[in-house]
């Protein structure tokens, strides 16, 4: 009868033993694993990567488990995956302005070094710049300056910031001057001349930096010194909250990409800044968009400083220090890369790198971006600043610029307070 | 309910201060609650222990965290959006939920449509968060929003109205999904209030010639009283907890009208990356409420026995 | 008192269209938008119709992505959760209320318990993260299971707490004369009056585990204990918001929980009054 009494207990204990799954194990150093994890982001970016994976099953009968997250909760993840030093992924997928945190906390194993992968010269060396760390260009994070470069994230997706206009009703905008006459020439209702992509913190910044800098300005100098609030910034600023707004339509502060991608595909705007993901999965998606073969795509308008300046987004593939597997991963990154993946990549509507490929003519019919993704990578587009305190200051910059967006703050108070935010921020930083 | 003075002379068995039911009690109660103090401490003594820490975690920092923390003027935004957020929020969910299960209680008789309003009610509370900011989010977006769409259409408004974009409509369309979340948990707890008060005192009043409302006055509203307390606890707790709907449907914005404490919270964590300060902040927040609960408690005593 | 009755009752009515409007709306949007096909959400005009009807969503949610996976975790750890949670809760409700204890500790308990809930839990989702890693329970459901009845706890006792005070001492009491232990009397004769109030607690802890979300995040990092509605917010992705799968995400989420609360609508009913008005 005693013993009775402790069955419900038992059963509860087994239950809860019995819900435990064993950890995925990993395999040893050497040994080829039965299988690989790759934390991935959720969306058009990895829907190739996706596809490909079962290739590389039956090539070499490793399997290759993709678990996805959205954009803000892969950060996340990847963060705290890298504090706990946890194996749980042995591969994890990268936004390029990601790679100076996770390079200045040393999460990533070194791919050159250790597994031997090489510069290809068929992938343009800004792409593999933008995965090497400390930068080869640019200003160095002071804890970083004199540490040897390594590359430690190979990219997957060949992501440059473009732009985009319905060519069937005007000619190519070559400055951002023309960008807003166009648009205030072709206001109609419900159509708008511009989509100003301004939601709170990374989206505006994302639309934004390539009108900084082809206005001139940009957030920090060659020594980190905040310039956000000089004169060529100040002008890139109002040009965005004050002639770009009045063109837009109305709720541009809460707009996101999937918005204004949107309003593009069903004929509803006529110019607005665009990643190559949007184009494949909605703007050129003939289930969904209206306007498939009258929209063209060209490298960023050139500003007052006489240069258009694209933004690189790629994402990258990378190794994390805990991974027991990083020879088959290295080995996946390879494979990935090489040029007959990279071509049944595309098909399946990944977006590459390689020079050969976007270059090649037949290509170019069915995916009408690939010329301006190459002349962009050709004119060597500029990056998101290589700080780890890139997250932060993309916040207070995102919020003030949302704020003067929204009519909540004059476009010089709003760059005023950003830059003092941001200087207080570095200097805690140790910058 | 047993008179605890007078123990049975039978149970005084075992020796010493305690009777042996309270032994028993004490040996019962003693290892769950030692266990779960121990797992709701422990974080906390972690989170305080990383609150004197630098950002990485490392050297000792004394209370420099403390000071960075409440130096930040974006705390105070943080918390005044907050605050505005709980007043909206909280009078308005009573009131309502109040006012229907008064409502119902009074007018509907039928038990199926009854069931059916408590099925209804239901509904709002076992809705994932994120689907419910979706929701909102296909309410309140503009251009595809379908409330502006329902505007325009039926006459009340010429252009469409930027519920997002601008402050004055941004706190309350992100306070309305709160309130259509939680309105029908407030009724259904003071509705089932109303269930248990004897019918023998409102028929008593009734007779009496008591008006609806001084039946309600004199007779429900002692009932309902310590629910109501309960319900405000329970609210406002979850006030200061809310992340889910407001990071879908505003993220904080515009500029940070909508920056309520735990976004603000996740921001410090998750953007900054000062786990130090976060942790600071964290310790803060529990200190407080701790401090404004047992404040309250001892005022408003909630248990009446 | 008729007349003041259908004035009642006029009133009545627009008050519960309205609240039809309301709630019934984003419900009927939800669902409608789960049957819509994808080209149909890039429309330039809404429809309020689905205009051809598709189940595709479903099977998008469940096979294609396998979201069946996080949904059976999420029976498994929201299931386990109540267990749990009504475990502890009995190990504490049971001595205070069938037990001579001084009200001091009795009402310390209940306000200790209360206390609980205003844990904001992004303050200490770091610190329980720690805690995980070194347990080793990260990506583990017991680590959500554990953490889900501690935040439960506080709903459970305070629940337990009404029903079993409900119950008078002198059965326990007559069935101690009999010569029962107090296990034996608890087992026989107070469960099976208690069982609707736990059966009530069970049902609400199990909707408030349901939908979950900060810490399913966190302490979790593959579809070994995932739970859905982790899975359900990666459909709100950078580029798009695949509507139609979310809202069909949606609906199966809140399939369960509602079909449940719709079952144990009676004990829900009597439990959610905490136990508080009780006047015998």
């Amino acid at each position: 009868m005693r013993r009775l009494q402790w069955a419900p207990a038992l059963v509860v204990a087994a239950l809860l033993i019995g819900a435990c799954q064993p950890a995925t194990p990993g395999g040893n150093i050497g040994q080829k694993p039965a299988k690989l994890t790759i934390a991935a982001v959720q969306g058009n970016e990895d829907a190739a990567l996706k596809a490909v994976a079962p290739l590389y099953e039956q090539k070499t009968g490793i399997k290759i488990e993709i678990v996805e997250f959205p954009y803000d909760q892969l950060f996340e993840k990847l963060v705290t995956t890298f504090k706990a030093n946890s194996p749980t992924y042995d591969l994890v997928m990268m936004d390029d302005p990601w790679m100076p945190k996770f390079g200045t906390d040393e999460s990533l194993q070194p791919l050159d070094s250790t597994y031997g992968i090489k510069r290809d010269s068929d992938i343009p060396d800004v792409v593999y710049d933008v995965g090497t760390w400390p930068p080869p260009r640019g200003p160095v994070p002071p804890k970083a300056k004199g540490k040897a470069a390594h590359l430690i994230g190979v990219t997957i997706v060949g992501n440059v910031e473009m732009f985009m206009y319905r060519s069937d009703m005007g000619p190519a905008p070559k400055t951002w001057d023309e960008v807003k006459a166009n648009a205030d020439k072709n206001k109609k209702p419900n159509f708008w001349g511009y989509v100003v992509r301004g939601k709170a913190t990374n989206p505006i910044v994302a639309d934004f930096l390539p009108i900084l800098w082809s206005f001139g300005g940009d957030v920090f100098d060659q020594n980190w010194n905040v310039t956000i609030d000089n004169a060529a910034s100040l002008k890139a600023v109002k040009f965005l909250v004050q002639d770009l707004k009045a063109a837009a339509p109305p709720g541009s502060e809460s707009i996101d990409a999937a918005d204004r991608s949107r309003l593009m595909a069903i004929g509803q705007a006529y110019q607005s800044t665009v990643w190559p993901g949007e184009i494949t999965e909605i703007v050129e998606n003939s289930t969904v968009s209206q306007v498939k073969g009258k929209v063209s795509y060209i490298p960023m308008p050139a500003g007052p400083s006489g240069k258009g300046i694209g933004m690189m987004g790629n994402w990258l593939l990378g190794v994390p220090k805990a991974s027991s597997n990083g020879q088959a991963a290295a080995d996946f990154i390879t494979w990935l890369t090489s040029s007959d993946t990279q071509k049944t990549y595309v098909e399946k509507g990944g977006i590459p790198a390689r020079k050969s490929i976007l270059n090649d003519a037949s290509l170019n019919q069915k995916n009408p971006y690939f010329a301006a993704l190459a002349k962009s990578l050709e004119a060597v587009p500029n990056w998101r600043p290589r700080t780890d305190q890139w997250n932060a200051v993309e916040t207070i910059l995102g919020t003030n610029l949302n704020a003067a967006l929204a009519g909540l703050a004059t476009p010089e108070d709003a760059t005023k307070k950003a830059a003092d935010q941001i200087r207080t921020l570095m200097k805690g930083a140790g910058y | 309910m047993a008179n605890v003075t007078a123990r049975p002379a039978l149970s005084r068995v075992g020796a010493g201060r305690f009777t042996r039911q309270e032994r028993l009690a004490y040996t019962m109660l003693a290892p769950v609650f030692g266990t779960i103090l121990v797992i709701v401490t422990y974080p906390f003594l972690l989170a305080v222990v990383q609150s004197v820490q630098d950002a990485a975690g490392r050297e000792f920092v004394g209370a420099s965290n403390y000071a960075n923390a409440l130096a930040n003027p974006l705390l105070y935004e943080a918390l005044g959006a907050t605050g505005t957020y709980a007043a909206l929020v909280m009078p308005t969910e009573i009131v309502l939920g109040l006012g229907l299960a008064l409502l119902v209680h009074r007018v509907v008789r039928s038990t199926g449509v009854r069931a059916l309003l408590f099925v209804l009610a239901t509904i709002p509370l076992v809705l994932p968060p994120i689907a419910v900011g979706v929701i909102a989010r296909l309410i309140y977006a503009p251009g595809y929003g379908v409330l502006n769409h329902l505007l325009i259409v039926t006459g009340i408004v010429r252009d469409e109205i930027n519920w997002l974009g601008q402050p004055t409509t941004a706190m309350p369309a992100v306070a309305s999904v709160d309130i259509w979340q939680w309105t029908p948990f407030v009724y259904l707890v003071l509705f089932s209030g109303l269930l248990t008060v004897p019918r023998e005192e409102i028929e008593a009043a009734q007779v009496d010639g008591a008006s609806g409302w001084q039946q309600f006055w004199h007779i429900e509203l002692n009932y309902l009283r310590p629910l109501v307390l309960l319900i405000v606890f329970f609210r406002l707790a979850d006030v200061l907890r809310v992340f889910d709907h407001v990071f879908v449907l505003t993220g904080g914005g515009p500029g940070n009208t909508t920056q309520l404490l735990s976004l603000y919270l996740y921001r410090i964590e998750f953007k900054y990356f000062d786990s130090g300060q976060a942790a600071a902040l964290a310790v803060m927040v529990l200190v407080a409420v701790s401090i404004a609960y047992s404040l309250v408690t001892r005022a408003l005593p909630v248990e009446r026995r | 008192m008729r007349r003041s009755r259908s004035w009642r009752a006029v009133l009545a009515t627009p008050v519960f269209a309205v609240i039809a409007i309301l709630y019934a709306f984003p419900l009927y949007w939800l669902l409608a938008t789960s049957l819509k096909s994808k080209a149909e959400l890039y429309q330039t005009t809404l429809t309020l119709f689905p205009e051809a009807p598709t189940l595709q969503p479903y099977v998008s949610v469940l096979v294609e992505r396998g979201f069946w996976v996080l949904l059976r975790n999420s029976v498994v750890v929201c299931g386990l959760s109540v267990l749990v949670a009504l475990v502890l809760g009995l190990l504490i409700t049971y001595p205070i209320t069938r037990l001579e204890v001084s009200p001091r500790v009795r009402v310390g308990i209940l306000n200790w318990a209360l206390s609980l809930r205003f844990l904001p839990p992004i303050a200490i989702v770091v610190p329980y993260f720690a805690v995980v890693r070194t347990l080793g329970l990260y990506d583990q459901p017991q680590a959500l299971i554990f953490i889900y009845s501690l935040f439960n706890l506080p709903f459970t006792i305070w629940m337990l707490k009404g029903f079993l005070s409900e119950i008078p001492r002198e059965i326990e009491e007559a069935a101690f004369t009999d010569g029962a232990s107090r296990w034996t009397a608890f087992r026989l004769v107070l469960l099976p009056l208690a069982w609707p109030g736990l059966f009530a607690a069970a049902v609400i802890v199990f909707t408030f585990t349901w939908s979950e979300f900060l810490f399913a995040l966190i302490l979790t990092s593959t579809p070994n204990a995932q739970t859905f509605p982790v899975g359900v917010q990666g459909l709100v992705t950078q580029f798009e918001v695949i509507w139609n799968d979310m809202a069909a995400a949606g609906t199966i989420a809140l399939a369960l929980p509602l079909v449940l609360m719709i079952l144990a609508r009676r004990y829900v009913v009597a439990g959610l009054t905490f136990g508080v008005v009780r006047e015998k």
